[in-house]
């Protein structure tokens, strides 16, 4: 079991934080230097003198501290030696594109180390006569103690033997959450056997974030440059990826949510599915053209945290993923070339995108990445009531293929569709993964030379983009949105879009 | 003649940060596993617009179980009330 999806003491925590910046963002006046605000923050989020969650409010409250500074794209302060909480505020209070990495830290004393994937016997032991435990265990891990039954964590192997034997069902199976979570194997342990994450292996895909009990880990966050850049007057442009519909809650139409954005000041609101649209005519002729000759398989590219994860596990075949711009990307670009002195945010579920955005070919397209959640403390914080606005819509529209991207299986039909438009006769074999765990399987598969052929269709979070870490909606809830808004177009395929030949 | 609660979430802009989408999530399981169990009471998950109650400054999200307004609802709380709220006249079920 995960806690993953659900709404918990640690989401509205890790909310209320993104409010209290964005409030800041607004409030402050931007000449001024004066950040005690962030003094008072873990008062107002922690209140009383009772502590809730963990031993004491002092805690509780350091804690809620550190995530102000990475919410504000500042890195953690050492625990070892002082430094002041508002240091480095100064300079991150601008409108100046300035994440650095590492983008997804553990909070090192907010991490309980739990101990990483065991079998452990729970006090449901009865020390049976028949103890079944030690007969069936294939290396001999299972003795018989003084009150129950004793696992050799050394020995054992973990094949879980013993748990199915158990006629109590007293021996379970228990890990990090976190490390649970992570399908790139990132997480190692400290010293002290707290968690700590391999940044060559991260891929930022966030899901240890929301997977965390005792919300150990975060992100960094642009929501104060963002409001800054607003309100200083640069021309802002949201692009809001496609799983963006019903995030904001069931009464927030899309159109609803076009007019929150612009309440927000920023001047133009594009879908991201327009994007995808331009990805999916490159992708369907990058494989018409490359596969199987030239590129065994061509695997897709929307996915920043899959597509980095391909590349760093079958480096032979980085090739193979596809070389087209993300539906960020081209979208990003598209507005650029028609005003190079926009600034550009992107507004997704996704966490990875922090990432990509400062690749270097991405950076100077995509100045701030947030996610849905962050940009509900920004409403919040604005009281901008997105349920009393009138409705909007997209001056340009994508097509329903575009917008179904953000569901698993969504790309992979778009670009068949597309193909199929060219050529009715190509065949178009897909194999597709959720979840980084199953998309290495599905690489390994690759590399044994089954995928020839094969589009692969790789995500990250399991449902695909409705299912990311930035997410406010449950996965069906958004799913079936994502479909109901995708209907609503007047193209079904990319090629179908009017709107992609036409210059912005 | 069957009962019927009717709960109304909020999920104006503030619930929503607070989690009231999920909130409606946890109620919608809870009538339908009522009423695989034979529940005759109907229980109606409304979303409402926002209700005003955020601007005073006390948080969110707000649910009205009845006429009853909870604030700060957590699921705990709220699926306790609703279950009062059941109790009163069900005979078919054990709850
Ligand atoms: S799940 Fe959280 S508390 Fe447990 S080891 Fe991982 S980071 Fe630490
Ligand atoms: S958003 Fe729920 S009362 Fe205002």
């Amino acid at each position: 079991m995960s806690i993953r999806g659900l709404f918990t003491p640690i989401t509205k925590i890790r909310r209320q934080v993104f409010e209290e910046i964005a409030r800041f963002a607004y409030e402050r006046d931007l000449k001024s230097d004066d950040f005690y605000y962030f003094y008072e923050s873990p008062y107002r989020i922690i209140p009383g003198e009772v502590a809730k969650y963990r031993d004491s409010v002092f805690k509780e409250r350091t804690i809620i501290r550190e995530r102000i500074r990475l919410a504000m794209g500042l890195p953690l302060r050492p625990t070892t030696s002082y430094q002041n909480l508002t240091d480095g505020m100064k300079e991150c209070a601008s409108s100046k594109k300035q994440l650095e990495l590492p983008l997804v830290t553990v909070i090192p004393f907010a991490c309980e180390a739990c101990k990483p994937d065991h079998f452990k016997v729970t006090n449901n032991c009865k020390k049976c006569l028949a103890h079944p435990c030690t007969s069936v265990c294939p290396v001999n891990a299972v003795s018989i103690g003084k009150d129950s039954a004793i696992i050799d964590s050394e020995k054992c192997i973990k094949c879980g033997r013993c748990r199915e034997a158990c006629p109590y069902g007293a021996i379970i199976r228990s890990g990090r959450p976190c490390a649970e979570a992570c399908g790139a194997k990132a997480i190692e342990s400290d010293e002290l056997g707290r968690a700590k994450i391999n940044q060559d292996k991260c891929v930022a895909c966030g899901l240890c974030i929301v997977s965390c009990p005792f919300a150990a880990i975060a992100d960094k966050s642009e929501i104060l440059q963002l409001i800054t850049a607003i309100r200083s007057g640069e021309k802002v442009y949201a692009i809001i990826a496609p799983s963006f519909v019903g995030q904001f809650g069931p009464l927030a139409t899309p159109g609803k949510i076009i007019s929150g954005i612009r309440e927000l000041g920023m001047d133009y609101v594009m879908e991201v599915s327009y994007g995808a649209d331009i990805g999916s005519i490159h992708e369907a002729e990058e494989f018409m053209e490359h596969v199987p000759d030239e590129k065994p398989f061509l695997g897709t590219s929307c996915c920043p945290a899959w597509a980095s994860f391909a590349k760093a596990t079958l480096p032979d075949y980085a090739y193979c993923i596809a070389d087209t711009n993300t539906p960020m990307v081209a979208t990003a670009v598209k507005i650029k070339e028609h005003d190079p002195n926009a600034k550009v945010v992107f507004i997704g579920p996704c966490i990875a995108k922090k990432i990509e955005a400062t690749y270097e070919d991405v950076a100077p397209y995509v100045d701030y990445v947030i996610t849905y959640e962050e940009l509900m403390g920004i409403f919040s914080a604005k009281g901008v009531e997105l349920t009393e606005l009138e409705e909007s819509e997209f001056d340009v529209e994508a097509s329903a293929d575009g917008r179904n991207y953000a569901v698993s299986g969504g790309v992979a039909n778009a670009v068949i569709n597309t193909v199929k438009n060219r050529d009715p006769q190509r065949e178009v074999p897909v194999m597709k993964a959720e979840t980084l765990a199953e998309c290495r399987k599905m690489l390994l598969l690759a590399k044994a030379g089954k995928a020839t052929g094969h589009l692969l269709e790789g995500m990250a979070c399991s449902g695909g983009c409705v299912g990311g870490p930035g997410t406010l909606s449950a996965i069906p809830r958004a799913s079936k949105d994502v479909k109901a808004f995708a209907d609503k177009s007047n193209f079904k395929t990319a090629d179908d879009n009017i709107y992609l030949n036409i210059k912005k | 003649m069957a009962k019927k609660i009717v709960v109304e979430v909020c999920t104006g802009t503030h619930c929503v940060l607070m989690g009231s989408m999920h909130m409606m999530d946890s109620i919608a399981s809870l009538a339908e596993i009522r009423e695989e169990m034979g529940s005759t009471t109907e229980i109606e998950v409304k979303a409402v617009p926002c209700l005003n109650l955020c601007k005073s400054g006390t948080r969110g999200p707000f649910v009205i179980v009845d006429g009853k307004t909870i604030p700060q609802a957590e699921a705990d709380v709220v699926m306790a009330e609703i279950m009062s709220h059941c109790n009163d006249e069900c005979s078919n079920c054990d709850c």
